[in-house]
């Protein structure tokens, strides 16, 4: 992208060419920076592919999470409020406590 | 659900001595009468396929005498349209249902009529202690949708002692309580029967026979069923390619686990699923997972006596399809 911008650039005022782009251009030229660009672009992809195959993934176990088990820990946790509040009832009414075998 | 459960046999000694072999022959002379051949997978569906729904639900039943009831519901919410393509189209829709029930323990009367036509009738009679008829009717204003079905269903009561056979061996006097045998007719020319039979106090195989003359058809299938008070397992395979086997296990009573696995030969498509069941003392809460990527859970909470409370989740990720239903159901 940059290169495209100062080729662009260096064409515009063609009649002098600086130092500074003089040396920008070769240095932009050598394998090893269209290499380092190559690697850069093809780890941006990845990362990307992966960072949204990960959010769908999350998104997937997020809702079956909410659809499977958030009823039933709530259903859980109601059940053993109701033994709890039982136990208590007939503790007070003085019955030997018999909600184990109940449940 | 665990209404049939076999009482659990206690000995089954193989000494030859005279007491225990008579034991033995108790024993399997007195096998409980298996479950009907079309109900084999019972448990696993009733917890791996509740009647999931999309939108609102209301049904109000009220029994005028001990015997006689009218039940009236209404159903809103979007329908599926079954179409060639992928994507499913849905239209909304609004039914009003009403219900008439006859119940007694000898005759069961129902019938059902709905706002946009269709009727669906279902009597269930015993002839006699063994027999009994199972008779489903159908009746749409569409052309070739209506469609009827008759079942004679013969068992033998338990405790009953059948007249005995030509040349009457004494042990052979209790036999047939322990099978159950049921012949199908339809329209459209199906005709189908099936055997079932306890082999062992745990153990049931069976098999049947069908025949569609409509779309000239036939088949054969075989099912086995092993069940004791801490699981249920079932396998069936047919002769259209369908093998069927699931599983529940009963971790106490009220929590199950079943898994199901289906497998078509001629399409070469499997699902299986995984589901729990938990039966609470205010609730009773299914859910499932498929192979498909679809979940759902179907939630009823008792709010009051004759008050039930229904929540219905399903979400299919790959169809990208998210139903979600409430229903209230009084009486």
């Amino acid at each position: 992208m940059s290169s495209g911008q100062g080729k662009k650039r260096l064409t515009n005022n063609s009649g002098e060419v600086g130092f500074l782009a003089k040396v920008t251009r070769r240095v932009s030229d050598t394998p090893i920076v269209a290499y380092t660009k190559q690697k850069a672009s093809d780890a941006a992809y990845v990362s990307h592919k992966l960072l949204k195959s990960t959010g769908k993934a999350a998104w997937i176990a997020g809702t079956t999470f909410l659809i499977l088990v958030v009823p039933l820990i709530i259903e859980m946790d109601r059940e053993q409020q109701f033994n709890e509040l039982e136990m208590q009832q007939q503790s007070l009414l003085g019955a030997p406590p018999l909600a184990p075998a109940q449940k | 659900m665990a209404g049939l459960v076999p009482p659990g046999t206690t000995v089954k000694p193989d000494a030859s001595t005279a007491k225990p072999k008579e034991e033995e022959k108790v024993d399997y002379m007195n096998l409980p009468c298996p479950i009907p051949y079309e109900e084999i997978h019972r448990e696993a569906l009733m917890s791996l396929k509740p009647e999931l729904f999309e939108g609102l639900r209301f049904d109000f039943t009220k029994g005028l005498n001990q015997k006689f009831s009218l039940s009236h519901s209404v159903i809103m919410g979007p329908t599926e349209i079954p179409s060639q393509s992928t994507e499913t189209i849905k239209i909304p829709t609004a039914h009003y249902e009403f219900g008439a029930n006859y119940i007694d323990p000898k005759l069961m009367l129902i019938g059902r009529v709905l706002t946009d036509g269709r009727l669906n009738a279902r009597v269930k009679c015993d002839l006699s202690d063994n027999l009994s008829l199972k008779a489903n009717a159908q009746l749409t204003n569409e052309p070739h949708m209506s469609h009827g079905m008759i079942n004679f269903d013969y068992k033998s009561a338990p405790g009953l002692t059948y007249p005995p056979p030509p040349p009457p061996p004494p042990k052979h006097k209790m036999q047939g309580k322990d099978y159950r045998t049921q012949f199908q007719f339809g329209n459209g020319a199906l005709f189908g029967a099936s055997y079932i039979q306890n082999v062992s106090p745990h153990l049931s195989l069976g098999g049947e026979v069908f025949w569609a003359g409509q779309h000239r058809k036939s088949g054969i299938g075989y099912a086995a069923r092993y069940e004791n008070d801490k699981m249920v397992a079932t396998g069936q395979v047919a002769s259209t390619g369908m093998v069927a086997l699931s599983y529940v296990q009963k971790l106490s009573e009220k929590v199950s686990l079943a898994t199901d696995l289906m497998y078509n030969y001629m399409s070469r498509d499997v699902t299986s699923s995984v589901g729990y069941d938990y039966i609470l003392r205010q609730c009773r809460l299914r859910g499932k997972i498929d192979s498909n990527g679809c979940a759902a859970a179907y939630l009823e909470e008792r709010l009051n006596m004759g008050l039930n409370f229904i929540l219905s989740a399903e979400i299919d990720h790959r169809k990208k399809d998210y139903k979600f239903g409430f229903g209230l159901t009084v009486g």
